[in-house]
């Protein structure tokens, strides 16, 4: 493990663009630790960006999200609340 | 695909979609009432509506909105269709379509608010005046408590807005508090939607959809994420999501099934508590990434598991495991629930590769005519596979031109909106008869067609056709006619714009025409002359300048609009029964019929859209008129010889009119003339090439082109040429310089 938790940042527009700059820096922080993701700035978030977070949660040692008001807001609507922010991992 | 390309299809969509709705609703008022023809409109309108709102175009958006509320009211008979209610309609498709061109043109967009408050008022009015109606027309069985308060909304307000707002603000109440209390958790209905995998490649953002679904009172219930990939196996581009949603028994199936109008076949939707997920559907070839190819037929979700959320950790292998043996039910219901709609029958493409192929293929036509001429200069006798490649060639050529061929149909079908402005500017109701909508013309065509037939159509109403009362003191109906018609002749396009109004007051266009000095007031002219002067540039017999013409700029720009498109208009008037203009226009730009003619050194194409006919004249019916000028008879008519040496500064070509070829031609502006030329060698299409793009403007020629031999021909300009030779009687040569 190192020391240093890996973390990402996420821009205020996560369309799929933005995931898909985003997702070889996860792959490349995958193996130590789990990733620590900062979405509190994101205003806006497609399908590409949710399920791709979704996917980061799932592989490795997953991830911790710390979510916008906006990304909650389309948790809720996708129903993927729980998935994304669960306890096990936040 | 960027997101400018996507914004400008859905633009072009909302062409289309306007022209649906215009002529649904053209059907309703003569009558045709039915649900498909209401529909029709309401998925028009619904389809902008999406894709305003996936772009952000909020004002467009809000507008659509209200008009989509009270279409779905028309839809489902709340409000009846009335004479009344369709001119609203009419009017709420007019503000409609100047709030996409604003949208298009990032412009202001139109003042709607009186308009909205109209439309609403008409829905807002029905429900406040009949409050048994959701009773009798009572699809849904539980009708929901908020109806009587929506009629007391209406009474104790009065505002219209209000009351919109507040009916969307009950849609959130049931949705989120009321649902569970007040209705039975039996009383919702599911749907399971699955977007294509490769969806969000075609541009559709399927989070747009679910907004819409929540709005309309669906709950998420389940999310389906057992086809994500871990991240070292994922793929931005493609969907791996899938949802059930719940939705009140208040909504209708059709109002889900109308979200995903606008995706068209990307998205599968299964309807029914017993559905299952539909499966994921990849694009064929399957996406090569292994763990997705490996999941077309994946792990389909039974309806009340909920289990995929529950443990993420645990779900990780489940997209890699061995694909479960496809169910034949599953298969059925998966890929086949709502029938989606047959792959697209038309592609779209940017019109610029267009361009470049019609380019190409103007290009082979030279280069097939050169290796023609090469091979007979050389004595070769391969006449079989000449032909045959000519003929190919021709054939690519058309097909090619075909491409781009449109329906005229697509700018009459702005003229009814352009009626019902000039009905509301100058009190004439016109009625509009339309025949040959489906001839087709090259886009170009189409596109600069617009202006003048806007004009001419103005025109008509505002000069032609009278007032209802002077209508019916002629013996004429009070409702004016006018007439668009289209049809192709011998290789030109015809069009009619013709009414029945009072016909060309010949005296007065005489007499105003001399008081503008444009003629003396001693001229003879002939009727057709004398129609001919509502061209000249200034020319108005209007007496007031209205906004709708009388600045006399129209009808010369007309003219001049109609010409730069190598056409011709011509006027057949007849007092007090109307006027027809027509138009005859060249099927395309890019290639013309011409005839290849030889001018002393010089080799020039005359286009034979002029040509009347050419003659070796008789000795006799060539006339000196003064020095350098000769005039020849034909049968009866003189005509003015011009030699078209004298424009070009060809050395060597015969200057006496019984040596050469006279080719007799038509003009707009100076009537026929003669054009002296030594020989005519061919007769054939040729690949229009724009001098003032690959050299400059130059007046008399029209363009040139690149004949067999490789030698550059100019196009001669008939009109500018013969009223300029004519003018300067032996004048100098416009055409020596780019010779």
């Amino acid at each position: 493990m190192s020391s240093v938790t890996p973390s990402i940042t996420l821009p205020a527009r996560c369309d799929r663009a933005a995931a898909e700059a985003l997702l070889p820096e996860m792959i490349a922080a995958l193996g130590s630790g789990p990733l620590r993701i900062d979405a509190r700035e994101c205003q806006h978030i497609g399908q590409a960006m949710l399920q791709l977070l979704v996917s980061a949660r799932q592989t490795g040692e997953g991830a911790v999200i710390e979510p916008s008001q906006t990304l909650r807001d389309v948790a809720q609507l996708t129903g993927l609340g729980e998935e994304l922010f669960s306890g096990i991992h936040a | 695909m960027t997101a400018e390309e996507i914004q400008a299809i859905f633009f072009a969509e909302c062409e289309e979609s306007l022209e649906a709705a215009e002529q649904g609703l053209a059907a309703c008022r003569d009558g045709t009432q039915d649900s498909d023809t209401v529909n029709a409109v309401f998925r028009a309108v619904h389809s902008i509506k999406g894709g305003a709102g996936a772009f952000g175009y909020i004002a467009l958006q809000g507008f659509t909105h209200t008009f989509e509320t009270l279409l779905s009211d028309v839809r489902d008979g709340t409000v009846p269709i009335t004479e009344p209610l369709i001119d609203l309609m009419l009017g709420g498709l007019d503000t409609l379509s100047d709030h996409v061109t604003a949208a298009r043109d990032s412009g202001e967009p139109p003042e709607d608010a009186a308009l909205q408050a109209e439309m609403t008022a008409a829905m807002a009015a029905n429900a406040g005046a009949a409050p048994a109606a959701p009773v009798a027309a009572a699809p849904p069985p539980p009708a929901p408590a908020p109806e009587p308060e929506k009629a007391e909304v209406a009474d104790s307000s009065g505002d219209d807005f209000d009351f919109d707002f507040d009916l969307d603000a009950l849609l959130d109440d049931i949705s989120d508090d009321m649902a569970p209390a007040a209705v039975a958790p039996e009383a919702r209905w599911q749907v399971r939607v699955r977007p294509h995998a490769a969806a969000m490649r075609n541009g559709s953002e399927p989070l747009l959809m679910l907004r819409e679904m929540s709005e309309l009172g669906g709950v998420c219930e389940l999310c389906d994420i057992s086809s994500i990939p871990p991240l070292d196996g994922f793929d931005v581009g493609t969907g791996y999501l899938g949802w059930a949603f719940s939705f009140p028994a208040s909504v209708g199936e059709d109002a889900v099934r109308d979200i995903f109008d606008f995706v068209g076949d990307d998205c599968s939707l299964a309807f029914g508590a017993q559905a299952d997920m539909p499966q994921v559907q990849y694009p064929e070839p399957p996406v090569p990434i292994a763990p997705v190819a490996t999941a077309p037929i994946a792990v389909p979700v039974a309806a009340p598991v909920a289990a995929m959320v529950q443990s993420p950790a645990s779900a990780v292998p489940a997209p890699v495991e061995a694909p479960l043996a496809p169910d034949p039910e599953l298969a059925r219901t998966g890929s086949a629930p709502p029938a989606p709609p047959a792959p697209g029958q038309s592609i779209r493409i940017e019109l610029g590769k267009l361009d470049k192929l019609i380019d190409a293929v103007g290009e082979l036509v030279i280069a097939q005519a050169m290796m023609a001429q090469r091979l007979a200069d050389q004595g070769l006798a391969v006449a079989e596979d000449m032909t045959m490649i000519e003929g190919l060639t021709r054939d690519i050529q058309e097909s090619a031109m075909a491409i781009r061929a449109q329906p005229i149909g697509s700018v009459f079908s702005r003229v009814p909106r352009i009626l019902r402005e000039l009905a509301s500017s100058t009190g004439k109701h016109v009625k509009l008869e339309v025949s040959g909508e489906t001839t087709e013309l090259d886009k170009t065509v189409i596109e600069r067609l617009g202006e003048p037939l806007t004009h001419l159509i103005r025109n008509a109403v505002d000069h032609g056709i009278e007032q209802a009362d002077e209508r019916i003191a002629a013996g004429k109906p009070a409702e004016g006619t006018l007439t668009l018609s289209a049809e192709h002749r011998s290789g030109r396009i015809l069009i009619r714009i013709g009414d029945d109004g009072k016909g060309i007051d010949r005296e007065r266009v005489f007499a105003k025409a001399v008081e503008k000095g444009l003629i003396s007031p001693d001229t003879v002219m002939s009727k057709e002359e004398i129609d001919l002067l509502i061209f000249a540039p200034g020319f108005s017999t209007a007496q007031t300048v209205t906004n709708v013409s009388g600045r006399g700029v129209g009808m010369d720009v007309v003219r001049q609009n109609v010409k730069d498109l190598g056409g011709r208009i011509t006027i057949d008037s007849e007092p007090g029964k109307g006027t027809t203009f027509t138009l005859t226009l060249p099927l395309t730009l890019a290639i013309s019929d011409g005839m290849v003619v030889n001018v002393g050194d010089q080799t020039l194409v005359v286009p034979l859209a002029n040509v009347v006919e050419s003659l070796r004249p008789e000795p006799n019916e060539v006339q000196g008129l003064g020095a350098s000028r000769c005039m020849i008879n034909v049968r009866g008519r003189f005509i003015p010889v011009i030699p078209l040496s004298q424009s070009v500064g060809a050395a060597g070509a015969c200057t006496d009119p019984r040596d050469g070829v006279l080719i007799v031609v038509e003009t707009e502006g100076a009537g026929r003339a003669a054009l002296l030329v030594d020989a005519i060698c061919d007769q054939r299409q040729v690949v229009i090439k724009s001098l003032d793009t690959h050299y400059r403007s130059v007046e008399g020629v029209a363009g040139a082109t690149i004949l067999g031999d490789g030698r550059v021909a100019l196009i001669v300009d008939v009109d500018s040429l013969v009223s300029r030779s004519l003018a300067s009687a032996g004048g100098n040569s416009p055409l020596a310089e780019a010779a």
